[in-house]
C-alpha cells in the first residue's frame, strides 16, 4: 500500500497538472492528462527505474453522441508492483489529432495504427502510418468504431496495393508467404526478404480474419455477448469468455461465490493443458519429428473428449455466464478429471524424457528464433513467449483472478528466448496446470456456482479485467451503454502484441527455420485481427 | 530406442477412441455425389479459412490425429489448391478474404467439391450482418456439401467426409 501510495505522488509531484480520478477496482490508478502532456508522462511510466512502465492497452472511445469528444486511454502495468496506472486524454470538438507515443513506447505501434483506422484519429508523429486493419481495398474515410459508422454497412471497393518495406540490393529477393497456407492455418501474409538463406527482414501484413468483432460487441446487450467473446479465437474458448464475464461482474458489483470461481480456475487450466499439449508435439513435427507429435495429438484429444464428456463441448462453449458458471461438478466427475490428469501425467513425463535425449531435436531447437528480453521488454511481450525471454509476468500470480489468490502458482521462466525455451516453458506448464487441477480438486468449496446478476450496470461505467489465457494476457475493457447494451467493448488478445515481436526473433535464421518459430510462438490470427 | 518401443507398446492402438459421430449433417444431394464419385475412394482436401474463429481448424487438424487418422479412409490434406479435389471453407468471408477465396477457386482443378464447414461458413453464425464480413460461403463459390456445428465434432467431420465416398 505505501508502494502505491509513492508512485501516485511521485507522479503528482513530477506533473503538478495531471489530475487523479477515483477508481473502485483494486491496485488501480486512473489519471487524466492534457494530450500535449501525454507522451512525456507515458515515457517517464515506461523509463523511470522505479516505475518501470509497460504499456499493457491502448484503446479508443467515441464519445462524440455524449459529449462530444474522443477519449484516449493508455493502460501502464508497473511491473515491480503489478499496479496498473491509467492515463486518459480527450480530443475535444473538431481535434482529430493526438500525439504519437511510438517514437519513446515501441509497443504503441500497432495500437495507434489500429485507432487511426478504427477511428480516422491520426497519431501525430508516428514512424509508420500505413493502413493495418484497413487493407488498401477499404474505401477511403470508413472507420468502422465511429459511432456513426452503422455497424453492417456493406464495405465497397477502391483500388490499392498495401506497400511493403523494401530491402534493395544485389541478390535480395522477397519471398511472399500466404494469406493461405500450406497447413491447415489460418490465414495472414509474410513478406521476407532475404539474401542466400538467412532472413534479413520479416514484415507481417495481417487482419485477414478482421470480422468486425468489437462493433458487433456493441450492437448487443451486456449479459448476451459471452457467446461473442468466446468465438474471439476458438482456442482460448475459455479464455476470452473468462475475460469478458469478469469485466461485466465488475461492472455490476457482482461477488462470483467460490465454487464458482474454482470451477473457472479448473477449466482454464485445462484449456490451458490441452493447447500446450498439442503445441508440444506441433513444435517437434516442425522439425519433422514425427514421434511425439503423434502423442501429444493423442493426449490433447484425451483432454478435449473430457471436456465434451464433462461440459458438451470440446471447447469449454457455454460455460461461462455473466455471474459464475452454467454447470456444476459432481465429486465423480471431480474424480474422474484426476485420474485422467494422473494417467496422463505419467503418460506425459516418458515421453518428456523421449523427447529430452533426442539430441538432434535439441539441436535444432537451441539458438532457433532467439527473442532477447530487450526485445521481448521493448514490445511489451506477454505469456509463454514472454516468460521464455526473461519476463517473470504471470497474471496468476501478479494479480489473481477466479481462485488464483488462494491457490499458488508456481511461474517458470527461462532467459534464452530460443524455441527450445518456449518449448519447456509449455512443457513445465503442463505439469503445473496438473498440479493445479489436482489442488482444486482438493480445496474446492461446496456451494452455489453463480449468482443471480439482478444489479445493473450505469451507463458511462466501464471495468478492465485481465486473465492469463494459455497463451498469456487477455484484456477486456467493457463500458456500459444505456439499458444494459454495451458502448464499447475493447479486445486484446495477447496475439496482438507478440506478433510484432515475431519479426524480430527471425532475423538471422533460415526461411525453413520461419514454420518452427512460429509454431513456437503459436499466436492466434483471429485473436489478434479481432 | 528401447524407451520408444516401450512407449508405443504401451500406449497401444489409439485409432478409433473416440465417440461415434452424433449429428446428422444434411444428405448429400444427387448432384454432389455424382461429382464426388470421380475421385473413386480417395479426396485430397485444402482447407481455406476464410475468418474462422480457429475452432474449426483445431477440429480439422485432429482428424490427422491417430485417434480420427482420416488418412486411412483415403482422406488427405493438400498443401495447395491446385493438389486438391476438396475445398473445405470455413469462416464467414470477411471482406478482406473474399478475393483470396475466389483465387482459391479459380486455382482449383475440376471437378471439384466445396464443402463449407461450420455454422459460420454455411450462415456467417456469429458474425452475421457485419460491415465486415461479405459470407456466406455460397455467396462466392458454389457449395456442395454443408457440414453444420460451432464447431462441428471431428468425428461428424469425418462421418460426413466418408459419405462423400459413399456411392449413391
Amino acid at each position: 500500500m505505501a508502494e502505491t501510495k509513492s508512485c501516485d505522488t511521485e507522479l503528482k509531484t513530477a506533473f503538478p497538472s495531471i489530475v487523479q480520478r477515483d477508481t473502485t477496482q483494486r491496485e488501480f490508478s486512473h489519471f487524466f492528462v492534457a494530450k500535449d502532456l501525454l507522451p512525456t508522462i507515458a515515457r517517464h511510466l515506461h523509463t523511470q527505474p522505479g516505475l518501470h512502465g509497460r504499456l499493457a492497452l491502448l484503446w479508443a472511445v467515441d464519445n462524440r453522441p455524449a459529449r462530444n469528444t474522443y477519449e484516449l486511454h493508455y493502460l501502464f502495468t508497473l511491473e515491480p508492483s503489478h499496479r496498473w496506472v491509467l492515463l486518459s486524454t480527450e480530443l475535444a470538438k473538431d481535434d482529430r489529432v493526438f500525439p504519437s507515443i511510438t517514437p519513446h513506447i515501441h509497443a504503441a505501434q500497432w495500437y495507434e495504427r489500429e485507432i487511426r483506422d478504427m477511428f480516422g484519429l491520426i497519431p501525430q508523429g508516428h514512424p509508420d502510418l500505413r493502413r493495418l486493419v484497413r487493407h488498401e481495398h477499404w474505401p477511403q474515410g470508413a472507420h468502422p468504431l465511429k459511432k456513426d459508422f452503422p455497424w453492417d454497412r456493406a464495405l465497397g471497393r477502391q483500388q490499392g496495393e498495401h506497400r511493403f518495406h523494401r530491402i534493395e540490393g544485389e541478390g535480395v529477393f522477397e519471398v511472399p508467404v500466404g494469406p493461405i497456407h500450406a497447413g491447415i492455418i489460418e490465414p495472414g501474409h509474410f513478406r521476407f526478404s532475404v539474401a542466400g538463406e538467412p532472413i534479413m527482414q520479416l514484415e507481417l501484413h495481417h487482419f485477414w480474419t478482421h470480422r468486425g468483432v468489437e462493433k458487433l460487441f456493441e450492437q448487443q446487450p451486456l449479459a448476451a455477448a459471452v457467446p461473442l467473446a468466446e468465438r474471439v479465437s476458438g482456442d482460448t474458448t475459455f479464455g476470452h469468455s473468462l475475460a469478458y464475464c469478469q469485466a461485466v461482474e465488475s461492472l455490476r458489483h457482482l461477488d462470483v461465490p467460490r465454487r464458482g470461481r474454482y470451477l473457472r480456475s479448473l477449466f482454464l487450466e485445462l484449456e490451458r493443458l490441452h493447447n500446450h499439449l498439442g503445441d508440444v508435439g506441433a513444435i517437434c513435427n516442425d522439425t519433422a519429428y514425427a514421434l511425439p507429435h503423434a502423442h501429444c495429438s493423442r493426449m490433447k484429444e484425451q483432454i478435449m473428449q473430457l471436456n465434451d464428456r464433462l461440459t458438451g463441448s470440446r471447447f469449454l462453449r457455454g460455460l461461462n455466464r455473466v455471474g459464475g458458471v452454467a454447470l456444476d461438478l459432481t465429486a465423480a466427475q471431480l474424480a474422474e478429471i484426476a485420474a485422467e490428469i494422473d494417467r496422463m501425467e505419467q503418460d506425459f513425463s516418458e515421453l518428456e524424457s523421449i523427447i529430452a535425449h533426442n539430441a538432434s531435436l535439441i539441436d535444432r531447437l537451441e539458438a532457433t528464433g532467439v527473442l532477447t528480453e530487450r526485445t521481448a521488454w521493448d514490445h511489451a511481450v506477454v505469456g509463454v513467449v514472454g516468460r521464455a525471454s526473461g519476463l517473470d509476468q504471470d497474471l496468476r500470480r501478479d494479480r489473481p483472478f477466479a481462485a488464483y489468490d488462494e491457490l499458488s502458482v508456481k511461474v517458470v521462466h527461462y532467459r534464452y528466448g530460443d524455441v527450445r525455451a518456449r518449448m519447456r516453458v509449455r512443457m513445465d506448464e503442463i505439469h503445473e496446470s496438473m498440479r493445479l487441477i489436482r489442488e482444486i480438486r482438493l480445496r474446492i468449496p461446496q456451494g452455489p456456482v453463480a449468482v443471480e446478476s439482478s444489479p445493473r450496470a450505469q451507463a458511462g461505467e466501464w471495468a478492465l479485467s485481465a486473465v492469463e489465457g494459455w497463451r498469456g494476457e487477455i484484456l477486456y475493457m467493457v463500458m456500459a451503454g444505456d439499458n444494459e447494451t454495451i458502448q464499447r467493448c475493447k479486445v486484446r488478445d495477447p496475439s496482438f502484441v507478440n506478433w510484432p515481436a515475431i519479426q524480430w526473433a527471425v532475423i538471422g535464421n533460415i526461411i525453413p527455420d520461419f514454420p518452427l518459430i512460429n509454431k513456437s510462438f503459436n499466436l492466434s490470427y483471429a485473436g489478434n485481427d479481432l | 530406442m528401447f524407451r520408444i518401443l516401450k512407449k508405443s507398446l504401451k500406449t497401444g492402438v489409439a485409432t478409433g477412441r473416440h465417440p461415434q459421430a452424433t449429428q446428422s449433417s444434411e444428405p448429400l444431394t444427387p448432384e454432389a455425389h455424382k461429382k464426388a464419385s470421380a475421385f473413386n475412394r480417395s479426396l485430397a482436401i485444402r482447407e481455406v479459412d476464410t475468418g474462422s474463429c480457429n475452432a474449426c481448424e483445431v477440429e480439422m487438424n485432429a482428424l490427422t490425429n491417430p485417434v480420427y487418422d482420416a488418412e486411412r479412409f483415403g482422406i488427405h490434406i493438400a498443401a495447395s489448391p491446385r493438389h486438391a479435389d476438396a475445398l473445405v471453407v470455413t469462416g464467414p468471408v470477411t471482406v478482406n478474404m473474399a478475393r483470396a477465396l475466389k483465387d482459391v477457386y479459380k486455382q482449383t482443378p475440376d471437378p471439384k467439391l466445396v464443402i463449407a464447414l461450420g455454422d459460420c461458413a454455411i450462415d456467417c453464425g456469429a458474425f452475421k450482418g457485419s460491415y465486415a464480413v461479405t459470407g456466406p460461403v455460397d455467396r462466392h463459390i458454389p457449395v456442395d456439401v454443408r457440414i453444420p456445428g460451432c464447431p462441428p465434432r471431428p468425428a461428424d467431420i469425418l462421418k460426413a467426409l466418408t459419405d462423400i465416398q459413399e456411392r449413391p
